[in-house]
C-alpha cells in the first residue's frame, strides 16, 4: 500500500508512522499483507479502523493507496484509491482509537 | 524541577526526564509518544537533543503567565492556526450554529468548574474574581445579559429556536473535553484549575497579536458588518471586550499563587489539548448544517 502523510511517504521507520508520520516508537503490524510501521499501538488501531470503515463503505477488498492530511486534533482529510477508483473522506478518532467522526467529502 | 509532562516523573535534571521519555518511546508507549508528537516534534531525536528541547519548551522567561500565553499562541494561533479560528475569519451560518450548539455545554460546565476553584481556595481575591466571572458568564451584570444568554440569542437570530438549541446533546469531543476539565477541577490544585480554565479565555484576547498571534479570534470587521444579525455582533463583541481582562487578571493570580510551576504547566497543556478537541467539535457540528465546512 502506498501511504502519504501530510505530503511525505510513510509506513516504515525511516519515513514515519503510517497514520501520523512520526518516527518515534517501534511498533509494527501486518495490514493487508504488508508490515507497516506505527509510532504506537493507538495509531495502528486507528489506521486499521479507518481502513475497515473505508472497505465497509466502498465494498473494496484492498486499498492500493491512501493519502492522509491533518492530525489528531483537527481530524484527517483522506483520499483512498483502489483499482481506478477514488474515495475521499474526513475521519477523526476518539481517545480509544475508534472512529468518532467519518464523513464522505466528495 | 524537571517533570515528565505525561506521568509527572520528576528529576533534578532534564537529561534524566529525557532519558525516561526516550526509553518509553522505544517501547512505543502511546501516551508518551503522543505527547512528544503533539507538543515537541514528530521526528525522533536522541536523548541529548530531547533534553535540550524539553528544557527549552518548559523554560519560563519572566513570569509563568508569559509561558502560558506563548504556548497558547503556538498551539492555536501559530503557523497552523486551529481550523475553527480560520473558519471564524468569515463564519457562515453553519459555523456560528456549530459554535452556539456546542458552546452552551461548555458554558454550563465553565461555571461548575469555577465553583470548584471557589470551594478549594481560601484567597479572597480569587473568590471575588471567580464570582465576578460566573456573574458575567451566567447571570449578566449591570443590567446586561449574560454571555450564555447572548449566545442563545445569537442562535435564535440564525433561525434556530431556543428550545431546539437547548435540545442538542454535546458531541462526543465536547463531552470528552468537558470531562477533562471536570477531572482537572476535582483532582488538581485550585491554582492549576484557575490556570487551566482562564488561559482558555486568551482565545479572544485582542492583545495576542502583540505577542505573535497571526490573527484575531474572528474578523473584527464582523462587528460593523451588515452581513450578520445584531445578535451575532452582540455576542462576539461581549467576548472580545471581556476576555482580555478576564484572562489577564486570572494569569496575574496564577503568577501570584503558583507554588509548583511545572505542575501548572502540565495541567495547562492538558487543558489546551481538550480545548483543541472542543474547537474541532464546533466545526463538526457545523458540518451538519453545511457539509462544505472545511476542517483542514
Amino acid at each position: 500500500m502506498k501511504i502519504q502523510v501530510n505530503g511525505s511517504k510513510a509506513g516504515d521507520k525511516e519515513s514515519g508512522c503510517a497514520l501520523c508520520g512520526a518516527t518515534w516508537g517501534d511498533y509494527y503490524e501486518e495490514i493487508d499483507g504488508e508490515r507497516l510501521f506505527f509510532c504506537c499501538d493507538v495509531c495502528a488501531t486507528e489506521f486499521k479502523n479507518m481502513l475497515k470503515e473505508v472497505k465497509n463503505r466502498t465494498g473494496w477488498k484492498k486499498i492500493d493507496e491512501i493519502t492522509i492530511n491533518g492530525n489528531f486534533y483537527k481530524g484527517r482529510t483522506c483520499i483512498a484509491k483502489s483499482g481506478g477508483n477514488e474515495f475521499k473522506f474526513y475521519v477523526r478518532f476518539n481517545d480509544n482509537a475508534e472512529v468518532e467522526t467519518f464523513k464522505v467529502t466528495d | 524541577m524537571p517533570i515528565c509532562p505525561v506521568c509527572e516523573y520528576r528529576s533534578t535534571e532534564w537529561k534524566e526526564v529525557a532519558g525516561h521519555l526516550y526509553s518509553l518511546t522505544r517501547k512505543s508507549d502511546a501516551t508518551h509518544v503522543m505527547w512528544l508528537n503533539r507538543n515537541l516534534t514528530i521526528k525522533e531525536v536522541d536523548v541529548e537533543k530531547l533534553s535540550e528541547m524539553l528544557e527549552e519548551f518548559f523554560s519560563i522567561r519572566g513570569e509563568l503567565s508569559s509561558w502560558i500565553r506563548e504556548k497558547f499562541i503556538q498551539k492555536f494561533y501559530g503557523e497552523n492556526p486551529h481550523p475553527f479560528i480560520l473558519a471564524m475569519q468569515k463564519p457562515n451560518r453553519a459555523v456560528l450554529l456549530g459554535y452556539v450548539i456546542e458552546h452552551q455545554h461548555f458554558l454550563k460546565n465553565w461555571v461548575k468548574v469555577l465553583s470548584e476553584i471557589i470551594f478549594k481556595t481560601d484567597e479572597d481575591d480569587v473568590v471575588k474574581y471567580e464570582l465576578d466571572n460566573i456573574n458575567v458568564e451566567y447571570f449578566g451584570y449591570n443590567g446586561k445579559p449574560s454571555h450564555y444568554e447572548l449566545l442563545l440569542r445569537m442562535g435564535e437570530s440564525l433561525g434556530m429556536p431556543r428550545k431546539e438549541i437547548l435540545g442538542y446533546s454535546p458531541l462526543p469531543s465536547t463531552k470528552t473535553a468537558i470531562n477533562t476539565w471536570r477531572r482537572i477541577a476535582i483532582e488538581r490544585d485550585w491554582v492549576e484549575t484557575l490556570a487551566a480554565m482562564h488561559s482558555l479565555e486568551l482565545v479572544a484576547d485582542k492583545t495576542l497579536r502583540k505577542y505573535g498571534a497571526k490573527m484575531h479570534y474572528f474578523n473584527e470587521a464582523i462587528l460593523t458588518s451588515n452581513d450578520y444579525p445584531q445578535e451575532v455582533k452582540d455576542f462576539l463583541r461581549e467576548g472580545y471586550e471581556a476576555d482580555q481582562s478576564h484572562a489577564g487578571e486570572a494569569l496575574t493570580l496564577v503568577d501570584k499563587y503558583s507554588k509548583d510551576e511545572e505542575r501548572v504547566q502540565v495541567t495547562v497543556l492538558r487543558s489546551f489539548d481538550a480545548f483543541a478537541k472542543y474547537l474541532t467539535a464546533r466545526l463538526e457540528r457545523a458540518m451538519e448544517f453545511d457539509s462544505k465546512v472545511i476542517l483542514q
